[in-house]
């Protein structure tokens, strides 16, 4: 059973940009709250703020104004190197395009963010390995990105995202390399995830994905329009 | 019954015959009648291994010396064969070399008593500085022996090795241009290669990985890569150094080595390209870590 404490607050949150001499805002005053346990989807239409949005949250960007807290920790006003630690063991990153190092196999582009974090190699290692059988790779451990399909190495990116145990999974239209197949497979995978209790926000153009989710979030024009609880929490099973 | 001997058509310098132009002819068509010397009798030379080369001559062989082409000269028996030594003012001379005692050379050149020029061996004293004996020798020579001019051999050596320091400057200076041109052209590949990797750079840096670290892992990979690089730079040298002297000697019959691939210019080498990898991996790097981890990854 999860807890319902908010795992992310954001207060209206505001992001700038200069642009051609004038200011604009991709996010402008935006609020979110999400629970331990929820599944959040982030849609709307290209350049309505949803990467702005997902970059902030992340720690990958600061807002201009506004306050972020993830875990109790505020996020929103931290140096280059509390937020790259912050990246590295309080959120969860899965990106659209993988990402993954060439030149390491599947079981070392996990270890990658346990190594940075300087946990033991005997426990990285088994980590890994329970990992990758968690996304159901356990046989491709010692096979290198360009060994893998489109779908394979968005699972090991999951698994490296989920090194570190974070309190949040932040993904980024994590279907959008994929086909509809490989597409389904990863849906239902970010499915288990979360019946398992990890709490995810995804950005998404994928209606399919964000049908999934427990809560769709709509975003127009950089704030948010709709926030629509599709599945509540006491609802998983 | 001994060999046939063989002519020898002689251009001729003060102690040492040099042979610009060899016309090995058959004896017979020289003289009518077969000329009988005793073996006992005859005199006997040195030539050098370039001229027994080309010649095709050994030792025991008797040949005829004679100071100009179509003179009757002695008949002489090769009781040596003389190396050249590694004197790079005779590399490049199409000459050869013929040795013989001073008497015998004064009676073919018919030069007398003449003496172009001598040695003479000094022993310095314990007390004596460096060099202070054969300078003492050539002031006394010079004070007491009309004609004559007498130079120690170590100035005789810096005025005869004038031309070599002259090339031996051009040479680093050819040295320093083609470094700092590789250096430059190694910065660049370097700058360029790690800029190819900016999307995994990006990547690092989005999922957590320090500034730091990722400095660390491209300087140790630039290192690396020059170590690598330096370590077979230095086998490909070595190779290509043996090949050149291997030609070369052959070409000239001499053991002047060409080129030298020295333990410190080895170590040079690899010292010189660790630098350059750590410093066009540093600079490389702090290049792409100073970039925001989005615009890394093109977004």
């Amino acid at each position: 059973m999860t807890s319902a404490a908010p795992v992310l607050s954001a207060q209206a949150i505001r992001r700038a940009y200069p642009l051609a001499g004038r200011s604009v805002e991709a996010v402008r005053g935006l609020s979110l709250e999400v629970m331990a346990g929820e599944w959040v989807a982030v849609v709307g239409t290209s350049g309505c703020g949803k990467s702005t949005l997902l970059n902030l949250l992340g720690a990958i960007d600061r807002p201009t104004t506004g306050r972020i807290v993830i875990a109790g920790r505020d996020v929103s006003a931290l140096g280059d190197a509390e937020a790259t630690r912050f990246r590295l063991t309080g959120v969860g990153f899965v990106f659209q395009r993988f990402y993954l190092m060439p030149t390491l196999t599947a079981a070392e582009n996990v270890e990658l963010p346990m190594a940075e974090a300087r946990v033991p190699r005997a426990q990285r290692e088994a980590r890994a390995r329970e990992l990758l059988a968690y996304v159901g790779l356990d046989g491709r451990a010692d096979h290198r990105p360009f060994q893998l399909s489109g779908g394979e190495q968005q699972r090991v990116a999951i698994a490296r995202a989920l090194a570190n145990r974070p309190a949040l999974l932040l993904a980024d239209e994590p279907t959008g390399e994929l086909d509809a197949r490989t597409g389904a497979e990863m849906i239902a995978l970010f499915d288990r995830l979360n019946r398992d209790g990890t709490t995810i926000v995804t950005v998404t153009h994928d209606e399919e994905l964000a049908q999934a989710a427990r809560r769709v979030v709509h975003m127009k024009d950089g704030v948010i329009v709709d926030d629509v609880l599709r599945r509540p929490l006491d609802a998983r099973a | 019954m001994p060999p046939a001997p063989r002519p020898l058509l002689a251009g001729l310098l003060a102690g040492v015959l040099l042979l610009p132009s060899l016309r090995p002819v058959p004896l017979r068509a020289q003289t009518q009648a077969p000329i009988r010397v005793p073996v006992a009798a005859r005199r006997t030379i040195a030539v050098d291994e370039r001229l027994a080369a080309a010649a095709g001559l050994a030792i025991g062989d008797t040949v005829r010396l004679a100071p100009t082409a179509g003179s009757l000269g002695d008949l002489v028996r090769i009781v040596a064969i003389t190396r050249r030594g590694a004197d790079p003012s005779e590399v490049a001379r199409n000459e050869f070399k013929v040795r013989l005692h001073l008497d015998h050379l004064q009676a073919v050149t018919g030069s007398g008593d003449r003496v172009g020029r001598f040695a003479v061996r000094s022993s310095a004293d314990a007390s004596d500085e460096p060099n202070a004996a054969p300078d003492r020798v050539a002031a006394a020579i010079n004070q007491a022996a009309f004609g004559f001019r007498a130079y120690p051999a170590s100035a005789v050596a810096v005025e005869t090795s004038s031309t070599f320091r002259v090339v031996n400057r051009f040479h680093r200076a050819i040295g320093v241009i083609t470094i700092v041109a590789s250096a430059i052209f190694l910065l660049c590949i370097t700058l360029l290669k790690v800029d190819e990797r900016r999307r995994d750079v990006g990547a690092l840096r989005l999922i957590g990985c320090s500034r730091a670290t990722v400095l660390r892992a491209i300087v140790l990979e630039a290192t690396l890569v020059a170590l690598i690089g330096s370590l077979l730079g230095a086998a490909l040298g070595w190779a290509a150094s043996a090949i050149v002297n291997w030609y070369y000697q052959g070409l000239y019959q001499t053991p002047l080595r060409f080129t030298l691939v020295t333990p410190g210019i080895v170590g040079f080498a690899v010292v010189l390209s660790l630098g350059l990898g750590v410093v066009s991996g540093l600079l490389a790097g702090r290049r792409l870590v100073r970039t925001a981890p989005l615009e890394l990854v093109g977004r």
